[in-house]
């Protein structure tokens, strides 16, 4: 929990503090959560992250909890700000943006004639 | 002749009246680099064969970019060393269009990695330091460009905000910094962080050179399909009309804030009212809900962005990501995973919806809102550590403009009792760029931003 264990030491984190609601439940994540994210994010993490994050983690889920004293019901959520709708463009090939496949590939540490080169899946 | 804290308005009449060359110009400012980038640690990356071909509104202006947009054959590795040894095959719009105006690029500025940060500290390059204090941060993730720009290693530069990154740094630096309307200026070739937040935006000595810098990048790009096909005004002919505006001062965002800070900002709104503007108390939803807001939906965008980096087309593999990084991108697969979407994602986009009608609101009322862009001055290095949160801290009044998307600008505002620039944010409704920029020039004409920028300049003599 961010503030609660330590003396508020600034006008600042008195504010942050105030974020809080007392009464707010408290959200653990798990070791094995955290394991199985990682594997999702294909994160290799050591003992020591693995136990950082599960805190860190925890804390920043306390935190976004204040989300949930704003009533949101019947409010249609924002995904998009400037009010856009159906951005087409032209069908076919964009020549200007074209990589030649010798640029395309020039930043691979594997490469073979021209292709990357990935370890066998099947 | 002497260049120092020539701005970029001056230096382009300079060269159209042939009294400075190009490379003459180039030469002063890589000399400059050459002279305090290794006690700054600004640019990671110099500019070896920048050309000068072309002629524009930047025929011959060097600048700094931030490092997260991608130059055809120049390094970028918006500070990850994921990236160490990334040399882009294509060109961001927004360094095309710098280009294609006549700038010349200098260099590549440091950052926070992947620009997960508020400080520059996150660099797997070493942090920046504040050229007013080196022992203080300049503030980030553009920290390396708006160092450049107080320290005149470059006369502007190129930065990006996701929420605070181009106006914050630009506070504790003590220069002006602009964040456009999202969709304003194109996100294609810059390393996406929030896709649904990111801008692009200039760092300056002055608010006419934001606006000269705006206008040649703003715009529709075919390749960003985000941007925007509203049209381009002149911001630098909007610059002298002297409009009298009603501005709008929400006390939701001096809480919390330090009492240096918040002395300076009256004293800067008492200034904008003796000027003829109307001053009016508004209430709008405390920051603090765009903390969260922000939080959910950037880590969500971080862990879909940074999914493309896995060592086989580009880059380094995923160990190479730093701690921050890694938080961030489990944090986002976490609130996205099935079972919890609608808990944080889509409650964070609906109170995203609250936020923007707050706004839409508020602008009924009034032209422009003010407060202070940064909570507090620059921090010591090393600080942000006894902070949890610390970048959503320090960008808390920042946050609200970002997820609404709306366009915002920072101006120095005066020093606080330690002698550290402080920043006053000007915000305005959607595509309004001109009318910030108009009532920030007129601010500046009246205060001249209380000498910062120029006490700014001392710290780096010729």
């Amino acid at each position: 929990m961010i503030c609660r264990n330590k003396k508020p030491s600034s006008s600042l984190s008195k504010n942050i503090s105030n974020c809080y609601n007392a009464d707010m439940k408290k959200k653990e994540l798990t070791k094995e959560e955290v394991m199985h994210l990682a594997q999702l994010a294909n994160l290799q993490l050591t003992e020591k992250e693995t136990e950082d994050l599960q805190k860190k983690l925890s804390e920043t889920l306390d935190y976004v909890e204040n989300l949930q004293e704003l009533k949101t019901e019947n409010i249609i959520p924002t995904s998009q700000t400037t009010q856009l709708t159906d951005v087409f463009f032209k069908d076919g090939v964009q020549d200007k943006r074209i990589l030649l496949p010798e640029d395309a590939v020039k930043n691979a540490k594997r490469k073979k004639d021209g292709y990357f080169e990935v370890n066998k899946i099947l | 002749m002497s260049l120092l804290g020539k701005s970029v308005t001056q230096l382009r009449k300079l060269i159209e009246a042939k009294e400075l060359s190009k490379s003459e110009l180039v030469d002063y400012f890589k000399k400059r680099i050459k002279k305090y980038n290794s006690s700054l640690n600004a640019y990671l990356t110099v500019n070896e064969k920048e050309s000068e071909d072309k002629t524009g509104s930047l025929n011959g202006i060097p600048l700094a970019v931030k490092d997260n947009f991608c130059t055809k054959g120049l390094r970028t590795t918006a500070s990850s060393k994921v990236l160490d040894k990334f040399i882009p095959p294509y060109e961001s719009t927004v360094t095309q269009k710098l280009k294609e105006g006549g700038a010349i690029i200098l260099g590549k500025t440091n950052m926070d990695a992947w620009a997960h940060g508020s400080s520059t500290e996150t660099s797997d390059y070493g942090p920046t330091r504040n050229p007013w204090d080196v022992t203080r941060s300049p503030g980030g993730s553009s920290g390396g460009s708006s160092a450049a720009v107080s320290a005149y290693l470059a006369p502007a530069a190129i930065g990006s905000e996701t929420a605070g990154s181009i106006r914050q740094p630009a506070s504790w630096s003590g220069v002006v910094g602009l964040k456009p309307t999202y969709g304003r200026v194109s996100r294609y070739g810059v390393i996406a962080m929030g896709s649904s937040l990111d801008c692009p935006g200039p760092v300056t000595l002055t608010v006419e050179d934001a606006a000269l810098i705006l206008k040649l990048i703003a715009g529709k790009d075919p390749y960003d399909a985000t941007s925007s096909p509203f049209p381009v005004k002149d911001y630098v002919e909007g610059l002298n009309e002297n409009k009298k505006m009603t501005i709008g001062i929400p006390d939701e965002y001096f809480i919390g804030v330090d009492e240096s800070v918040k002395s300076r900002i009256s004293r800067c709104t008492g200034i904008l009212e003796k000027m003829g503007h109307m001053i009016k108390k508004i209430k709008l939803i405390d920051p603090k809900y765009a903390i969260s807001v922000y939080t959910i939906v950037q880590r969500a965008e971080v862990s879909s962005n940074l999914a493309r980096y896995d060592g086989i087309r580009y880059g380094n593999d995923r160990t190479y990501f730093g701690e921050e990084a890694k938080r961030r991108i489990m944090l986002g697969a976490y609130t996205l995973s099935y079972g919890y979407y609608d808990a944080y994602y889509k409650k964070a986009q609906k109170v995203r919806t609250l936020i923007i009608e707050d706004f839409k609101k508020a602008f009924k009322q009034v032209d422009a809102i003010i407060g202070p862009t940064t909570p507090m001055t620059a921090l010591k290095l090393g600080e942000w550590e006894k902070y949890p949160f610390f970048g959503e801290v320090m960008d808390v009044l920042n946050e609200p403009a970002a997820v609404a998307g709306i366009p915002a600008i920072s101006v120095p505002a005066g020093l606080d009792k330690n002698g550290l620039p402080v920043g006053m944010q000007i915000m305005g409704n959607y595509f309004c760029e001109g009318t910030i920029l108009n009532l920030a020039h007129q601010f500046e004409k009246e205060t001249d931003f209380f000498g910062v920028v120029k006490k700014g300049l001392e710290n780096c003599k010729d």
